[in-house]
């Protein structure tokens, strides 16, 4: 007994110390930061205990749409027909684990997973091919898209899933200038003073498409730089290269995200560009971030930071596998934070971002990541590095 | 329900929660449950720390063991097991030529040492001129002395054709390396001492100085012998761990001359009479030989001449999926792909890694009867992917890799 209590008084001493030690590690950071006039930046940590393990031998698939609702309530969708031979084994009858999760699933705040829906057809609905994007609207709306090769629509259910609208249809071609349908949608965005929706469109078109929410009739879209969109144009530019400018969107057109004072921030992901207009459609500038990248590109996806005045925008890079901070009235990139892997507050591909009401920062994975990770909000702090490695709980 | 005697006794077991706790360590809600409810073990999901060089990312891992210190010693495939999205700053054959990403990733060191603290303390691996660096690596041990044997366990393919252990072939073509057929041993800071078999080179099931596909070793420090689980040659064969020597071996059920290649498991068939996948190789303080026969759900015991001792099977029902794919054969047939012994003098438990059901079986040694479980599938701290290592160390604690795209160590410690 007397051995156990001089341990726990060792622990704890020795976790003393480590507390003190990394305090006075940070203070000496932020004096160094302030000391030079490094701007703050918002900090996090990973918080690993989220979320808590699904139920039922239940296996999550590659996670491709996120969204935080009005009640901190997170919601997902990901891929469950994703899942191999060595993953789905339960549903294949080979092991006793696992087995596919429905693709929507809601999470409480501490994680427990709540709703779960999803997968079928239905009365007036076709599910997508392959789900992709999900939001939810100010009026307890959920909205998804679909990136399947015939994937052509974008549908609107209630909170528990019961059908209310579909827009466009399955097995279409691309066509940016259509007025009926889209063509393989990434992601959806409501915006509630003009009850519009502004729909990223997508892998198939190459455009931002504007519809009412209630009728789903296409009111307006536009392509890069606010142009017309032009498919043949679009298509003809080439492999990528870091040096050119280029006049259309390469796509996915992977995000179309509105802030509070009505700017339409725009992932045109493989030109490793974010394009910003008003909402009518005015291009008003373009920033480009990790401009060497290749392959899939270095902008997935676009939120803000919770404050009202939104100051931080976060860009989720998937190719690089960075969170970016940027200042959002001067889109200057402050700091990026995060590396590639499997462990707690590493991606593998990071796909999309969210925030809830606290600022606390929610990820979710594509590819062979096929997670949601909860990144906690920490504050303000100096910055000391453009690119701060994995967000480690403090004292780890 | 049976409880985990040595961790009844409390002492161990109490030491590691309030170290893990008076350092601060995040205990997850990922707890593993023994049947009936009792936890049996806590990830520590924060374990280990994050590579400082950010670009590094870990590979499938295929083995994982505990020295003489209580460093963990990890093997893993590198840049053969990574996927292009993984390996953004090599660039891809047939591609642009170009790197997708100046800033991730590439893989870390093939072979990786931590403290019980998951601090980074030394990495090293791959070729050089006088011997051949596998393209997949199997299992990994750590001698008395501190040496470090690896093996070249051989690009996986199905089941029935006695492969098993080294995982899926990466999307490398031009530069695989020769047939996997050897064994490395080096010392603890990467230094070549000797190979045993040669790269490239297999003759057959009774040859005295070749291996095919040898998937894991064990040494017997005492006796200075080094065990081999010569996978493709479906026997156990054993060496002079100084010399390389060869000494005897000998194949299922003690068997001293070569059976056939069984056909694929079926839980209704009777037990075949030779080993199909043998992916991992322990001794045990009293002179045991355990070896896993992992497609065909079971566990075989010998002393260490070779005589038989006895078989358990584990999960028998247990098929398990394989997926074939353009990054090679993801081989997740069978329940037993990987064994350690807790750490208790007497060794009373047995620690069964079992990718197919995503789960850590613990088993009594004397009977090899099933008293609990942990773990389950997933991407999160605490569940499983590709399960294919598990080791202890002196403390208690559990340490787990995952083969395939699981690409994980992970820690557990005892709870009460």
């Amino acid at each position: 007994m007397t051995r156990r209590r001089n341990l726990l008084i060792g622990a704890t001493f020795v976790a003393t110390l480590v507390v003190l030690g990394t305090a006075q590690r940070l203070l000496e950071q932020t004096a160094a930061a302030q000391a030079i006039g490094a701007p703050l930046a918002p900090t996090f940590e990973v918080d690993p205990t989220f979320p808590k393990p699904l139920p039922n031998n239940w296996y999550q698939g590659q996670s491709i749409g996120l969204w935080v609702d009005s009640d901190d309530h997170v919601w997902i969708v990901h891929r469950p027909d994703v899942l191999d031979d060595t993953e789905g084994a339960l549903d294949r009858k080979t092991a006793e684990c696992c087995a596919s999760a429905p693709p929507i699933l809601e999470f409480a705040p501490d994680g427990t997973l709540l709703r779960h829906w999803g997968g079928s057809d239905g009365p007036g609905w076709e599910w997508p091919d392959s789900n992709h994007g999900l939001n939810v609207d100010s009026k307890n709306n959920i909205w998804i898209g679909g990136n399947g090769s015939a994937d052509g629509h974008i549908l609107k259910f209630t909170l528990d899933g019961q059908f209310v609208m579909q827009v466009g249809r399955k097995g279409v071609t691309p066509d940016s200038l259509s007025g009926d349908h889209f063509s393989r949608v990434a992601e959806t965005e409501f915006h509630e003073r003009t009850n519009e929706v502004f729909v990223a469109d997508g892998y198939g078109n190459k455009r931002v498409a504007v519809i009412d929410a209630d009728t789903g009739e296409m009111k307006r879209f536009w392509g890069a730089y606010g142009n017309p969109p032009d498919d043949a144009a679009a298509a003809a530019q080439g492999e990528y290269d870091p040096a050119t400018v280029y006049q259309h969107f390469r796509g996915p057109v992977h995000c179309a995200a509105v802030s509070y004072d009505e700017l339409v921030y725009v992932c045109d992901r493989m030109s490793n560009r974010i394009q910003i207009f008003n909402l009518d459609g005015t291009f008003v500038r373009e920033i480009y971030t990790q401009r060497d990248s290749r392959a899939d590109g270095s902008v997935w996806d676009i939120t803000f930071s919770r404050d009202p005045q939104q100051q931080y925008l976060y860009v989720a890079d998937g190719r690089n596998q960075k969170l970016r901070i940027f200042d959002r009235a001067s889109m200057t990139q402050l700091t990026t934070f995060g590396k590639g892997g499997h462990y707690p507050g590493e991606w593998y591909s990071l796909h999309n971002i969210a925030t809830d009401s606290k600022g606390n920062l929610y990820t979710v994975e594509t590819y062979q990541g096929r997670r949601l990770q909860r990144f906690l909000y920490k504050g303000l702090q100096p910055v000391t590095s453009m690119q701060q490695g994995v967000a480690w709980p403090t004292g780890q | 329900m049976k409880r985990l005697q040595y961790l009844g006794r409390g002492g161990l077991a109490l030491l590691c929660t309030v170290f893990a706790i008076g350092a601060g360590l995040a205990v997850s809600e990922h707890t593993a449950l023994a049947q009936g409810g009792e936890p049996l073990y806590r990830n520590v999901p924060l374990w280990p720390r994050p590579f400082a060089d950010d670009s590094w990312v870990i590979g499938s891992v295929t083995g994982v063991t505990v020295d003489s210190q209580n460093h963990v010693w990890v093997a893993h495939r590198g840049n053969f097991s990574l996927e292009n999205n993984e390996r953004g700053m090599i660039p891809t054959p047939g591609g642009t030529g170009q790197p997708s990403s100046s800033v991730c990733c590439m893989a870390a060191p093939y072979i990786l040492e931590y403290d019980v603290a998951g601090t980074l303390l030394s990495s090293w691996g791959g070729s050089s001129s006088t011997y051949v660096w596998p393209q997949a690596v199997g299992g990994i041990a750590v001698d008395r002395t501190g040496n470090v044997w690896i093996t070249a366990a051989g690009m996986e393919t199905p089941p029935a054709t006695g492969r098993g252990r080294g995982g899926a072939g990466g999307r490398e073509t031009a530069e695989s390396p020769p047939a996997a057929a050897h064994v490395l041993k080096f010392t603890r800071d990467g230094r070549h001492l000797m190979t045993i078999g040669t790269a490239g080179k297999s003759d057959g099931p009774d040859s005295r100085s070749t291996l095919d596909r040898p998937s894991a070793v064990a040494v017997d420090d005492d006796a200075r012998e080094v065990f081999v689980a010569d996978m493709g040659n479906r026997r156990v064969v054993v060496f002079d761990s100084n010399t390389g020597a060869y000494k005897r071996h000998w194949f299922a059920y003690g068997e001293r001359s070569a059976g056939a290649a069984p056909g694929p498991y079926s839980p209704t068939d009777k037990p075949a009479r030779s080993f199909r996948d043998l992916t991992c190789i322990e001794l045990t303080n009293d002179g045991q030989v355990f070896v896993c026969d992992k497609s065909s759900n079971r566990i075989q015991v010998f002393d260490t001449s070779g005589k038989f001792l006895r078989e358990a099977m584990v999960a028998p029902n247990t098929l398990g999926g394989i997926v074939a794919g353009g990054f090679g054969v993801l081989n997740a047939a069978g329940a037993v792909w990987d064994i350690a012994f807790s750490s208790d003098s007497e060794q009373q438990y047995v620690l069964v890694a079992d990718g197919a059901n995503k789960k850590v079986h613990v088993l009594s040694r004397s009977d090899l009867a099933e008293i609990g479980s942990f773990g389950a599938g997933g991407r999160y701290p605490g569940l499983f992917l590709g399960l294919g290592s598990v080791a202890t160390d002196s403390q208690g604690n559990v340490y787990t890799g995952e083969n395939h795209h699981g690409k994980r160590v992970q820690k557990f410690v005892p709870v009460r």
